[in-house]
């Protein structure tokens, strides 16, 4: 969106850059002007407080089991249709929203934060930092997760963790499981940025590392962690239903929304019954897409490229 | 650079040593073996001793690591627990019917990811730009076996345009082009699904990497100039939005050669994912280490060749 | 490319964890319990074998059993013009083409017709002469002599010998052998010092003759002569060729080019994809009337597809009330609902103080509504069960066995009669101790779905708290084995022979911890008794020790379900006797 713009309003945005905002106030400006990101927010909070509330006001209980109003298509009675054991799918979308939206952001939060400081480091430092965070990342991507995941839900079942308590391990195991691929991308970023002119200003000023990295190169790495971060969220919605076989997520009858869709695996529900399945699927794809929206809203907020939007 | 690849390769060694001791340790930490995942409703616990001396799972794990390290390095991988053959011939049986459809796929879904990304990228926020990024979210928030379940249903079931499952139709004694076209028309549906799996992502990488590119100021310089729209996009943006492309190729190795387990299933196909996934859940260790080995070198390999292919597309990072 | 990998994840979690189910919680047990591991019972069986439970709910009756095709003029013509051959739906078989070493029912199926034995198995599940035409036992039931069929050929045309058989023993006898039997438990003088070298012959077994072979055992079992007889005859001319002693590779490098003696022999066989059968025109039970037999690997997603297409002639497909609808639908096929040899049940550790007490574990049974649990996850394709052993067995009971049916009255009055009472917060205590159990189940399976959120209910209900956890199944079996564990639910396949080691004191599949001296008596004269009258009471007995005893809680016996195309004839299926075991007796209908 290359807009003409009019050079004194530039001047003027400019000084009052310099005068007054800190670049957190700009970044933050910047966003709520962007109007689209500002509506992913708002879809993302609407949901999540669906998802809180929602569940207080169903008629319905989570164990309530109906085998008499199985597979119920939408009506009066349930808004939303009734799965094969008779319970209100409405109650387990919000039900499940609670931990697929948790799951979600806080597995990416984790493998980003991970991902994107080794493989800054990594970029950055090169020689021996590179080569023993690269060997690290070579070493997780080459190791079998079945085994490991199985391994673990074991672990956590001989030390008798809660099975409520072991989401946490969960969002841990697919944080600490998906770094590997953000953190070769950053450093492929790093390793071209490093080598540029703006980089040999910052040596010039004497900066230290740390602000080097963080302050200006790690900004322009941001559209690549953004759309990481994006496919990470669906991803870790997705692969928790399958973890929680495995002992390591939740415990049916818990719903998520990744065992909801799961659980509609073959081809009679998924031609006669679209209600078991379009709800937790429209949910991702709403979340997915609300995330991507605050992404890119984050992009351009805090690229430093962009000056004046 | 040469002196760069040599280092690699020696770093190599003691990568793979690591990843061997890991993946061993695994095998024994994980609960339960073979003797007791075939679940024999008749095993008495003498004939399961009887099995385990005779697959050497009754010798300490430190001891059994060196016996499987010291005939992989003469490259004996062992006998597989369940398939009764060298886990050798077990790998070249299935991995090379993975290999085919994920080798058309990686063509087919890199060729479409770097159009399509390019253009909403030029044209972004346009109403084409929107459709496809909607389109990308929307495939992403379906599970694979979804995907492949609405392929069979709509264009195998419902128009019979291709064959719902297999590699080849029953009892075709056919060779040559006849055999080639059977195999064809049967690849048809996984590769699009595992096409239009894989191309969502890709797409939003080469959409960014381009977007950055774009606004740069040598690429100003270049419109400036007066070059033609089409030169700038692709012989100069093009070529520096490469770099997160780069890093993605340099996994497709592994991929090329995993298989694809849930759908090789759904269509039936007859590929190495599935008999790695069952080796691992019926404890057939040489085959399940056997081909976590295999792919962890192409694993290596695949980044190492990124990390070569980035002094390609940008000379200004230097190797060292 | 995280995308990429959480996919890769996703597809690796959601696949194994179909495999367990397969594998473990749902039938503990592979399903090819034909011969290898069965058990005889040398007389007839009063029971008709397709036979119906005689207690159990009346919708049942209906679902199970056979539905014929309705209206033929929907077979698809590619069906229809496949006069000379038929196409099976199958999970793709592993290759091993060896009844030694088979893994899975697949290849089984497979071998069934590529190998033929001295006996087979019959609709109820005893057995008749097969390659034998006569056997002779001796009066201390120690001696068995086998007499081959005069007409016993491989299928390269050179008869079938006594010394084929010798030859076939010893690669079962043999120190490397691993497959799944367990030969040495056949107790055949002199195997055991061939095992471990000392011998180059086995003792046990004498050639008489060319077509005639006698085998001495030290000590006999009801199940010993379908044991020597269920053996295939190798080719010794073919498979021992690179034989030694202690060695069996030669032999395994054949399993993807067997010879042997069935009615069909192996034609071409690409991993993964099909297995390709031709009649074998040597064989002596009469050349198979349909000559080409294909396998073809389906899925199940793909499987009802193939049929409605007329890609396949046969399959087998999950059973609940959509499927069989859908195929019953399709106006062509012949349904089967056949009983399933096997059941499901929740373990109970009985060495754990919580439930050595045989009240609370009565009261657990009765607390559970367990026709709500098998209503939801199978509708009618399955059965509550009160014994652990199939309705249709010859061994089966109904009488003097207790139903528990679901009644949380009177289960809490015997929790207060075990001394468990209402604390104040609703639980039920003991000495300071709170009634809390932790259950495992392995996870994507139909029934846990329904039984977790009943049993939760239920149990709350009686004042006990349950905590449940999914697990891997091989997870589960390891806790079992190390007795960490309250509850967890699995399944049981079943031999058509009732003895089993489940159930006595320190038995090798005795997951439950569960003793009773009187239990482990009437197993023991069950296994030693020949003759079947005998044998019927003595299982009666202890079954109706067990149904009192409660050591675990019975679930249901579900079904499986074969969908044949109506134009092929003369089937004999049972629970007990497989499709694969008539194949070549099967014609296509005009």
């Amino acid at each position: 969106m290359d807009q003409p713009v009019n050079r004194t309003e530039q001047l003027q945005e400019q000084l009052k850059i310099v005068k007054a905002e800190s670049p957190w106030k700009i970044a933050i400006r910047r966003f709520a002007r962007n109007r689209l990101a500002v509506i992913g927010l708002v879809i993302l909070v609407i949901m999540s407080l669906i998802c809180v509330f929602g569940p207080l006001f169903s008629p319905y209980t989570i164990n309530e089991t109906d085998v008499s109003n199985k597979n119920q298509a939408p009506n009066a009675d349930y808004w939303l249709g009734t799965d094969k054991l008779g319970r209100d799918i409405l109650l387990r979308v919000m039900l499940a929203g609670r931990i697929s939206l948790t799951v979600g952001l806080v597995a990416t939060a984790i493998s980003v934060a991970i991902g994107a400081t080794l493989g800054a480091v990594a970029g950055f430092y090169r020689k021996y930092a590179d080569t023993i965070i690269m060997r690290i990342a070579d070493i997780f991507l080459a190791l079998p997760t079945l085994p490991i995941l199985i391994t673990l839900g074991a672990i956590l079942s001989d030390l008798k963790v809660e099975p409520g308590k072991r989401i946490y391990f969960l969002m841990l195991i697919i944080g600490l499981l998906g770094w590997v691929s953000l953190a070769r991308l950053v450093r492929s970023q790093i390793l071209t940025l490093r080598e540029q002119e703006f980089m040999q200003a910052t040596e010039a000023l004497g900066l230290r590392d740390n602000r080097k990295i963080f302050r200006h190169l790690m900004p322009n790495t941001i559209p690549i962690i953004i759309v990481s971060a994006t496919l990470g969220v669906a991803g870790a919605i997705i692969t928790e239903s399958t973890l929680s076989f495995l002992g390591l997520g939740v415990v049916p009858p818990t719903p998520s929304w990744g065992n909801m869709i799961t659980a509609a695996n073959n081809l009679i529900d998924f031609r006669k019954r679209p209600w078991l399945w379009i709800p937790p699927g429209l949910c991702i794809l709403i979340t997915v897409t609300a995330i991507n929206l605050i992404g890119d809203g984050l992009r351009d907020a805090l690229d430093p490229k962009m000056k004046n939007r | 650079m040469s002196q760069y690849i040599i280092r690699r390769l020696l770093q190599m060694i003691p990568t793979l040593i690591g990843i061997s001791i890991i993946v061993f340790a695994i095998s024994q930490m994980v609960p339960g073996d073979y003797i007791t995942a075939s679940q024999n409703p008749n095993m008495t616990a003498e004939r399961a001793d009887q099995l385990r001396a005779i697959y050497g799972l009754d010798k300490p794990p430190v001891q059994q690591y060196f016996i499987w390290v010291k005939n992989m390095l003469t490259g004996n991988l062992g006998d597989s627990f369940q398939h009764k053959m060298p886990v050798t011939e077990v790998i070249n049986t299935y991995v090379w019917n993975s290999f085919i459809i994920a080798f058309v796929t990686m063509i087919l879904s890199w060729t479409i990811a770097a159009f399509v990304g390019v253009f909403s990228a030029q044209f972004q926020y346009s109403f084409f730009d929107k459709v496809v990024t909607l389109l990308v979210f929307l495939l992403m928030s379906l599970p694979s076996f979804f995907i492949g379940l609405l392929a069979i249903k709509y264009i195998a079931l419902d128009l019979k345009l291709f064959p719902t499952g297999g590699m080849t139709t029953a009892g075709l004694n056919a060779g040559g082009f006849a055999y080639i076209k059977d195999v064809v028309e049967h690849m048809f549906l996984p590769v699009v699904v595992m096409t239009t799996l894989t191309v969502g992502g890709l797409t939003r990488y080469f959409r960014t990497g381009m977007l950055e590119v774009i606004r740069q100021d040598y690429i100003r310089t270049a419109r400036a100039k007066g070059l033609q729209e089409r030169t700038v996009i692709f012989k100069h943006a093009f070529r520096n939005a490469l770099l997160p492309a780069i890093t993605l190729l340099g996994f497709e190795l592994p991929g090329l050669f995993g298989g694809a387990m849930i759908l090789e299933r759904v269509f039936a196909w007859p590929g190495i994912g599935q008999i790695y996934l069952a080796s691992i859940n019926m404890r057939d260790y040489p085959l399940m280490l056997g081909f976590t080995m295999f792919l962890a070198v192409l694993t290596l390999l695949g980044n190492l060749i990124s990390d070569i292919l980035y002094g390609v597309a940008d000379p200004r990072i230097r190797l060292k | 490319m995280k995308k990429r990998l959480s996919l890769m994840l996703v597809t690796l979690m959601a696949f194994g964890s179909i495999l367990a189910a397969c594998g473990g919680g749902e039938e503990a047990a592979p399903a090819d319990n034909g011969t290898d591991s069965a058990v005889t019972t040398p007389a007839e069986s009063g029971e008709d074998a397709a036979g119906e439970t005689p207690a159990e709910g009346a919708d049942s009756e209906s679902a199970i059993g056979l539905t014929e095709a309705t209206d033929m003029t929907m077979n698809p013509p590619g069906a229809v013009n496949r006069t000379d051959s038929m196409i099976i739906g199958t999970v793709a078989p592993q290759g091993v083409f060896n009844p030694l070493f088979h893994q899975t029912a697949y290849d089984f199926a497979i071998d069934d017709n590529l190998f033929s034995s001295l006996i087979k198995v019959k609709a109820d599940g005893t057995y008749e002469n097969d390659m034998a035409d006569k056997i002779d036992i001796s009066d201390d039931n120690k001696t068995y002599t086998f007499h081959i069929r005069d007409d016993a050929k491989f299928s390269d045309g050179t008869p079938v010998t006594a010394n084929d058989y010798l030859f076939t023993m010893k690669l079962y006898m043999d120190a490397s052998y691993d497959g799944q039997s367990d030969p040495l438990s056949w107790n055949v003088v002199g195997a055991n010092e061939y095992n471990k070298g000392t011998a180059k012959d086995i003792s046990g077994i004498k050639v008489v003759d060319d077509k005639t072979v006698e085998i001495t055992v030290s000590d006999y079992d009801a199940m010993t002569q379908v044991n020597l007889g269920a053996v295939a005859p190798l080719p010794e001319a073919y498979y021992g060729k690179g034989y030694k002693q202690g060695d069996l590779t030669s032999v395994k490098q054949l399993n993807a080019k067997p010879v042997g003696s069935g009615p069909y022999k192996l034609k071409s066989y690409s991993a993964g994809q099909e297995v390709d059968l031709v009649a074998n025109e040597h064989y002596y039970g009469g050349v198979a009337k349909i000559p080409n037999v294909i396998f073809k690997v389906t899925t199940d997603t793909t499987n009802m597809a193939m049929l409605q297409s007329g890609e396949t002639d046969l399959d087998n497909v999950t059973v609940n009330e959509d499927n069989v609808e859908e195929l019953k639908s399709m106006g062509f096929l012949d349904v089967n609902v056949l009983k399933n040899n096997g059941y499901g049940y929740v373990a109970m550790n009985n060495k754990n103080p919580l439930f050595s007490d045989v009240k609370v574990r009565q009261a657990l049974t009765y607390g559970l509504n367990r026709a709500e649990v098998v209503e939801a996850a199978y509708g009618p394709y399955a059965e509550v069960i009160n014994i652990p052993q199939s309705d249709v067995s010859w061994a089966y009971t109904a009488d003097k066995i207790n139903t528990y049916d679901y009644n949380p009255d009177e289960a809490k009055k015997l929790l207060d009669e075990a001394g468990w009472t209402v604390g104040s917060d609703g639980i039920r205590e003991k000495d300071g101790k709170k009634f809390e159990i932790n259950f495992s189940a392995t996870a994507d399976n139909p029934v846990v779905d329904a039984l977790i959120p009943i049993m939760t209910e239920n149990y709350q209900e009686l004042g006990i708290k349950l905590v449940t956890e999914t697990l891997d199944f091989n997870a589960i079996m390891e806790k079992k084995d190390r007795g960490d564990y309250d509850m967890f639910f699995a399944a049981w396949g079943l031999t058509p022979d009732p003895d089993t080691t489940v159930y006595i004191t320190d038995g090798a599949q005795n997951n439950s911890g569960y003793s009773n001296p009187k239990v482990d008596e009437l197993y023991a004269k069950g296994k030693k008794e020949l003759d079947l009258d005998k044998r019927k009471e003595i299982y009666a007995e202890a079954y109706q020790q067990i149904n009192a005893d409660a050591p675990e809680i019975l679930m249901y016996q579900r079904t499986n379900m074969l969908a044949i195309n109506g134009r092929l004839d003369g089937w004999d299926i049972s629970p007990y006797k497989e499709y694969q075991h008539s194949l070549s007796q099967v014609q296509a209908a005009q």
